[in-house]
C-alpha cells in the first residue's frame, strides 16, 4: 500500500515549533477546499503543482542569458521589473510570469539555476515522507513532540494522510492533524484512530458569512467537531482572529459557547492574530492584490482570550 | 519563571561608566617592564621574568576606583590597556609612526603624546628583544620554501601575535593556602637542595623554587599595597559607610593572598587579582577563570549561615566582580589577522555547573547568582560555558535559556556526558576530567591541573583545512596573493591539477596528503615556539599553583603540570567537506561540469562562471541536510584532520584536535581565495563543525542531525556549534522547553557543544540594509516561517518589532 499511495507535499519542515506540542516536523499537503482571503500558504490551496518565483533568488536575466524565458514552450516568460542587487549595485532586470498563459510545465524551472523558478507541490511515497520524520524522532522524544499533518487541507487527500499516521502511530510516534475539518465524516472518521490530537480551525461561527468568506458553509465543520468529541477526540482549537470578519465580540462569544459544547475535548484554544506577512508569498503564484489589513490590537486579543478563560477555557494567543 | 534579581544603584552605576569609557593606552606597565630589562641585560630566563613580575608588584602605581568593592588594576586609569613590549612589538611601532590607534574601525585607542613618544624613543631596544622577533630567528629552515602556503598562519617574520594564553591556573590553591604557603614550600626545597647540594637536575628545579618565592612575594607586596590603598582612602572618605566598607577591604586585602580566605568576599577579591597578576605578568589573552561556583560555593554557604553575607550582598559582590572582569582589554597588533575578538574583550572563560570529582551534580547558590549577573548586566565579557549534565537542575536550565535570550549566545552550553569521556581519551583520570573547565573560547581543560596551550603557544593555533583544497586542485600553488600582491608559487605538495586526477578518490587522497603534509609543520613551528618560549619565557606565577609544578620542581613551560597537551583547531571542515563533495557529485557522478570547467571557474573566482556556481549552490545536495551521500565528507574531513593532530607530539605531550573558529572563520576567508564550493574569493569560511552558512537548507533538526554524524570525542580540544534561531519561536516557558529539548537531544547523541545564536532585532535590520547577504534567514510566528528578505518593508519593520518584544 505505501509504495502506491503518494501525497501531493509543498513542504516538510522540522523544528517545527507551534504546530502541537514540543518540537515536531510537519508535513504540508498541497491542496485545500477553503479559499480564505488571509491564507499565509497560498500555495497550499490548489491541488496541482504550480510554478512560484522568488524575486530575491533571480540574477537577473543578464547574468543567465534568459534561460527562463527561452525555455518556456508557451512565450509565457517576459521581462518584468528591476532589483537592485546591493552587492554589485546593479540592477538587475527580472523576469514575469504571464499566468494566464502559463500551464505549469515546469520547463522554466528546470532552466533556473539560482531555483527563483521553481515548481511548488512534489509528490511523495509515505515512505519518502517516513525516512525525512524517522530522522527527527530523537528530537521528538526529549520534547514531547511528534509529527504533524497539516496542509491546504490534509483529508483531501485520504488515503495519503490515512497511511501516513497510521505509519507514524505503527512507529509510536505523536500524531497530530492540522485540519480545516471540512471533510466528509466517512473520511474524517477513519483518521480518529490515528490521530492523537486535531489542530482544528474555527473560524466563524454564521454559516452565511463563514460561505461568503471562505467559500464553504461551516456546517460540516462544526458537525464534525462535535462527532469527534464523542468520539474522543482531543482538540486544540484554533481561531485565526481577522480584522473586518470574525473579530466580533459576538462571533468570539458564539465560538467560545460552541468550544464548550465540545466540552473536555478542548485542551486549549489557540487565538493566533491576524499578520500580513503571507501577502509576500502570494506574489509567488499570483499577480492578483490580496487584500491586507491591520493586525487585531493586544488589547483586542487580550479581551477575546478573556472570553474563553471566563467560561472556564484555557486560551493562549500566539 | 525566571526572577531577576535587583541591580543596586551601584552597580548601575559602574555599568555605566563601563560603557561609558573610552579604552586608552596606559605605559605605566610599559615603562617599568622597559626599564627593568634595560637595567637587568645580566638576567635570562625564568629569574628574570620572576623579578619583573615582582618589580612590578613593587612599583606599579595602585589604583581603587569610586564605589569599587572588588579591586585591581594593571594600568593607571580605568577601562585602559596595558602593552606587553616582551612579547611582540614591531607592531605598535608601525602603528604609532604610520597610523593612528584612534582612527581604527573597531577597538580605536586613545594614545597619549607622550607615551606615544616614550614608545618610539624606547623602540630600538625592543625591536631586539620581544619574543616573535627572537622566534623568528628559529623558524625551522625548510618551512620559507612554504610560507604562504594559505593554511597555516606561519610567515617569514611576525610570527608571534600573541601570549601563550588560554589556561586556567588553580584558584583553589591561592584562596584556600595562599602565597604565603606557597612561599614557604618553595623555600623549604631551596634550603633542603642547599643541604644535600645541587647536583644532577636539581640546579634547575633550585631555579624554579627560588622564582616561585619571588613571584609569590610579588602577590603579597602587590596586595598589601593595595590594602594600604584602601586605608587611605578611608582616611579621605566623609560617607561613614563607604569608610567602613573600604576599613574592610583594607583588612581583607591585608590578610589574603598572603593568608587563606575566610571569607566569600575575601575569596573573590582573591580570584581577581591572582588573574589580574597573571595578565600584568603578560598571559593576558584567554586567561581562564576554570570552575569560580565551585571555587565560592563553600564560602558562601559558611557566610551565610553565620549571618555575615545575605543573597543580595553576595549578588552585588557578584554583580561587581563581573564588571571588573569585563574591564580588562588589550590593544593589539591591528591586523585583520589577529583581530578575532573585537569589542574590547580578553576572553576571561568563567565555567558554571556541571559534575563534582564524584559525579555528583555540583551547582550551588554561586552558579545562579553568576548567570544573574550575566542576563541582568548584559555584558560581552566575561564569556561563559555551562557545564549540563543529566541531573542538571531545571531551574538552572531555566535560568540559563533565559540569559542566552538576553544575553546572546552567553552562556555556552557544554555537555559533561561527551566531554568527560574524551577527555579521558586524551589521558585524564576520571575525577580530574570530571573537574574540568572551559578555557579560551571553548576548550576542555583540566581545572589546574593542566597545561594544555589550546589556542596555540604564541601564534594562534588554527589551520585553514580549505587550503588543502586549494593546493590540491592547484599543483601546490595557492592562489591567493599574497601581501606583496603576488602569488607565490609551489608552497605546497605538487601533486597535480584539479583535471590531472583520474578518479574522485585519487583527489580526495591529493587533499589529504596536503592535509597532512601541513599539519605536521604546524606542529614543527609550534613545538619549536615552545622550545624557544621555554627558555625565554618561563612563567613562575602559573606553576607556582597548576597541580605537578611544585612537586616535580619544574615549570608549566618544560612540562611540571600534571597533564600536558597542546591544543589546535581546525578551521573550515565544513568547506572541505562541501568541496570534496561538489567534485564527487558535479564533476565525478553526474557531470554536470568537467573538471576542467571547474578549475577554471575557481582560478577566475567565479567570474564569468556564475551559472556553474549557481548549479553548484542550488542543484547540488549538500552537507547539513541530513544526507549521508554528502555528510560523509565531513566525516572523513575531520577524521583526517583530527587523526594527524591527535597522533603528534610536543615537547610536554600529545596534542588535541579542536574544531572552533571564534571568528577567525571570517577572518581567514579574506585571506582565502575562491574553493569550488561556490564561495567566492574572500568570503567566510564555514563556523566551527558547522555546513557552509545557507546550504543547510532543511532546518535546524536536519542541520543537527549532519553535524552528529562524526565522532567528536576525537575533538578533545572543543568543538563549536553556532545554532541560530528566531527569538519569536522560543517564546515563553513553552519555548524554553522546546529549546532544552533541542539541546538535550543533541548532547545525548555525541554532540559536545552548543550555543544559541538567537537572532536579534540588530541582525535583522542588517538584512533589511543588506539583503543578499541574508537571503536564507528564516524567520517564524505562528505557524508560518518566510525568508526575512522575501517579507515587504513594512511587515520586516513589525517582524523587527515582533522579535524585541520576544526577548
Amino acid at each position: 500500500m505505501s509504495e502506491t499511495v503518494r501525497g501531493r507535499i509543498y513542504d516538510i519542515q522540522g523544528f517545527s515549533v507551534q504546530d502541537g506540542p514540543g518540537i515536531r516536523t510537519t508535513v504540508f499537503l498541497k491542496g485545500c477546499p477553503l479559499r480564505c482571503p488571509w491564507c499565509h500558504s497560498p500555495e497550499s490551496q490548489l491541488f496541482t503543482p504550480q510554478l512560484s518565483w522568488i524575486s530575491m533568488r533571480c540574477i537577473g536575466t543578464k547574468m543567465c542569458d534568459s534561460r527562463c524565458v527561452t525555455s518556456c514552450p508557451k512565450q509565457a516568460i517576459e521581462l518584468g521589473g528591476t532589483r537592485l542587487d546591493s552587492a554589485s549595485g546593479e540592477e538587475l532586470q527580472m523576469v514575469h510570469v504571464k499566468r494566464d498563459v502559463c500551464d505549469d510545465c515546469g520547463e522554466c524551472a528546470a532552466a533556473c539555476h539560482p531555483h527563483a523558478l521553481y515548481i511548488c507541490g512534489e509528490e511523495y511515497t509515505v515512505d519518502e515522507v517516513m525516512k525525512k520524520i524517522l530522522a527527527d524522532r530523537s528530537f521528538f522524544e526529549h520534547s514531547g513532540g511528534g509529527a504533524t499533518v497539516s496542509g491546504g487541507e490534509a483529508l483531501c487527500q485520504p488515503e495519503f494522510t490515512l497511511e501516513l499516521l497510521k505509519r507514524l502511530k505503527a512507529e509510536g510516534i505523536h500524531t497530530a492533524l492540522d485540519t480545516t475539518g471540512y471533510a466528509s465524516w466517512e473520511v474524517v472518521e477513519r483518521v480518529i484512530p490515528y490521530t492523537d490530537l486535531f489542530l482544528y480551525d474555527l473560524k466563524h461561527m454564521d454559516s452565511k458569512k463563514h460561505r461568503e468568506t471562505v467559500g464553504v458553509p461551516n456546517e460540516p465543520i462544526l458537525e464534525n467537531a462535535l462527532r469527534l468529541a464523542e468520539c474522543g477526540a482531543k482538540f486544540q482549537i484554533r481561531i485565526p482572529v481577522i480584522p473586518m470578519f470574525n473579530d466580533s465580540v459576538e462571533n468570539i462569544e458564539a465560538t467560545a459557547d460552541f468550544c464548550l459544547k465540545l466540552g473536555e475535548a478542548v485542551e486549549v484554544v489557540q487565538l493566533l492574530p491576524y499578520h500580513n506577512l503571507g501577502v509576500s508569498k502570494h506574489l509567488r503564484i499570483s499577480d492578483e492584490k490580496v487584500a491586507e489589513a491591520m493586525p487585531p490590537s493586544d488589547e483586542k486579543m487580550q479581551s477575546f482570550k478573556e472570553i474563553f478563560t471566563r467560561k472556564g477555557i484555557k486560551a493562549t494567543i500566539h | 519563571m525566571v526572577k531577576w534579581n535587583d541591580i543596586t544603584p551601584r552597580v548601575q552605576k559602574m555599568r555605566a561608566r563601563y560603557r561609558s569609557t573610552q579604552p586608552r593606552l596606559c605605559t605605566a606597565r610599559y615603562r617599568l617592564v622597559t626599564e627593568f630589562y634595560m637595567d637587568n641585560m645580566q638576567l635570562t630566563g625564568i629569574l628574570k621574568r620572576a623579578k619583573n613580575f615582582k618589580n612590578l608588584c613593587e612599583k606599579l602605581p595602585v589604583l581603587i576606583n569610586d564605589d569599587e568593592i572588588i579591586v585591581g588594576e594593571q594600568v593607571t586609569s580605568y577601562r585602559a590597556s596595558a602593552i606587553f613590549p616582551e612579547i611582540t612589538f614591531r607592531w605598535i611601532v608601525d602603528e604609532l609612526t604610520n597610523g593612528d590607534p584612534m582612527a581604527r574601525e573597531s577597538d580605536p585607542y586613545i594614545v597619549a603624546e607622550e607615551d606615544k613618544e616614550y614608545i618610539l624613543s624606547t623602540a630600538d631596544f625592543w625591536l631586539h628583544n620581544n619574543m616573535s622577533q627572537i622566534w623568528d630567528e628559529y623558524l625551522p629552515e625548510g618551512y620559507h620554501a612554504h610560507s604562504g602556503n594559505g593554511m597555516l598562519m606561519f610567515h617569514d617574520e611576525n610570527n608571534t601575535t600573541t601570549p601563550v594564553g588560554h589556561f586556567c591556573v588553580d584558584f583553589n590553591k591561592a584562596i584556600n593556602k595562599g602565597f604565603g604557603a606557597i612561599k614557604r614550600e618553595a623555600e623549604e626545597k631551596m634550603a633542603e637542595m642547599e643541604k644535600n647540594g645541587l647536583y644532577g637536575d636539581s640546579s634547575k628545579k633550585y631555579s624554579f623554587y627560588r622564582a616561585v618565592a619571588i613571584v609569590s612575594d610579588g602577590m603579597i607586596i602587590w596586595t598589601k599595597r593595595y590594602a594600604a590603598e584602601a586605608k587611605r582612602l578611608a582616611g579621605l572618605e566623609n560617607d561613614m559607610d563607604r569608610r567602613a566598607e573600604l576599613l574592610g577591604m583594607s583588612e581583607s586585602l591585608n590578610r589574603i593572598m598572603e593568608n587563606p580566605c575566610e571569607t566569600f568576599q575575601d575569596a573573590v577579591q582573591c580570584i581577581y587579582l591572582y588573574y589580574l597578576a597573571l595578565c600584568l605578568d603578560g598571559q593576558q589573552h584567554g586567561l581562564s577563570l576554570g570552575r569560580v561556583d565551585q571555587y565560592l560555593g563553600k564560602f558562601y554557604e559558611a557566610d551565610i549561615a553565620a549571618g555575615r553575607l545575605t543573597p543580595e550582598k553576595a549578588q552585588e559582590i557578584i554583580d561587581l566582580f563581573y564588571l571588573k572582569l569585563a574591564e580588562p582589554n588589550k590593544m593589539c597588533q591591528y591586523d585583520p589577522t589577529t583581530i578575532a575578538n573585537p569589542g574590547y574583550t580578553s576572553g576571561n572563560l568563567v565555567t558554571m555547573g556541571g559534575v563534582d570529582r564524584d559525579g555528583k551534580d555540583a551547582t550551588n547558590p554561586v552558579t545562579y547568582l553568576m548567570l544573574q549577573a550575566s542576563g541582568r548586566l548584559i555584558l560581552h565579557s566575561p564569556p561563559q560555558a555551562l557545564r549540563i549534565h543529566k541531573n542538571t537542575p531545571d531551574e538552572l536550565w531555566e535560568l540559563a535559556i533565559e540569559t542566552t535570550k538576553r544575553a546572546g549566545g552567553v552562556p555556552t552550553f557544554e555537555y559533561d556526558g561527551v566531554i568527560i569521556p574524551a577527555l579521558v581519551k586524551r589521558g585524564m583520570a576520571l575525577e580530574d576530567a570530571r573537574n574540568y573547565c572551559l578555557i579560551g573560547c571553548v576548550e576542555p581543560s583540566g581545572c589546574g591541573d593542566e597545561w594544555a596551550q589550546p589556542g596555540g603557544t604564541g601564534c594562534e593555533s588554527y589551520i585553514n583545512l580549505v587550503g588543502a583544497v586549494l593546493l590540491a586542485m592547484n599543483n601546490g600553488t595557492n592562489p591567493m596573493p599574497g601581501r606583496d600582491g603576488k602569488v607565490k608559487p609551489n608552497t605546497g605538495l605538487k601533486l597535480g591539477y584539479l583535471y590531472d586526477y583520474k578518479t574522485f578518490e585519487e583527489f580526495q587522497d591529493a587533499v589529504r596528503q596536503q592535509m597532512e603534509y601541513f599539519i605536521r609543520w604546524h606542529v614543527s613551528c609550534e613545538n619549536m615556539w615552545e622550545s624557544v618560549a621555554e627558555q625565554i619565557h618561563p612563567l613562575p606565577l602559573v606553576s607556582a599553583t597548576i597541580e605537578g609544578c611544585m612537586e616535580k620542581g619544574r615549570d608549566v613551560m618544560s612540562g611540571g603540570a600534571k597533564y600536558n597537551s597542546t591544543g589546535n583547531s581546525a578551521i573550515g571542515i565544513g568547506n572541505v567537506a562541501e568541496c570534496l563533495n561538489v567534485i564527487k557529485y558535479a564533476v565525478f557522478d553526474k557531470k554536470l561540469c568537467t573538471a576542467r570547467e571547474l578549475y577554471d571557474a575557481v582560478m577566475a573566482d567565479w567570474e564569468g562562471y556564475e551559472e556553474l556556481r549557481q548549479i553548484i549552490v542550488n542543484e547540488v545536495p549538500h552537507f547539513g541536510n541530513a544526507l549521508d551521500e554528502c555528510d560523509q565528507f565531513s566525516r572523513w574531513t575531520a577524521k583526517v584532520y583530527a587523526d594527524a593532530i591527535n597522533s603528534s607530539h610536543g615537547p610536554r605531550g600529545r596534542w588535541s584536535a579542536g574544531c572552533y573558529p571564534v571568528t577567525l572563520n571570517t577572518v581567514m576567508g579574506w585571506f582565502t581565495w575562491a574553493s569550488p564550493d561556490g564561495r567566492k574569493k574572500g568570503s567566510p569560511l564555514s563556523d566551527g563543525i558547522s555546513p557552509v552558512q545557507g546550504y543547510d537548507k532543511s532546518g535546524p533538526l536536519a542541520c543537527l542531525n549532519s553535524v552528529l554524524g562524526y565522532d567528536q570525542t576525537d575533538f578533545g580540544n572543543g568543538t563549536l556549534l553556532n545554532m541560530k534561531l528566531h527569538p519569536t519561536s522560543l517564546k515563553g516557558e513553552d519555548g524554553n522547553r522546546k529549546l532544552r529539548a533541542v539541546m538535550e537531544t543533541y548532547f545525548e547523541r555525541g554532540g559536545m557543544e552548543l550555543q544559541l545564536n538567537i537572532v536579534s532585532s540588530d541582525t535583522l535590520r542588517k538584512a533589511q540594509e543588506h539583503p543578499e547577504e541574508y537571503k536564507d534567514l528564516v524567520v517564524r510566528v505562528a505557524g508560518f516561517s518566510a525568508y526575512f528578505v522575501e517579507v515587504f518593508k513594512d511587515c520586516q519593520d513589525d517582524l523587527i518589532r515582533r522579535t524585541e518584544m520576544a526577548i
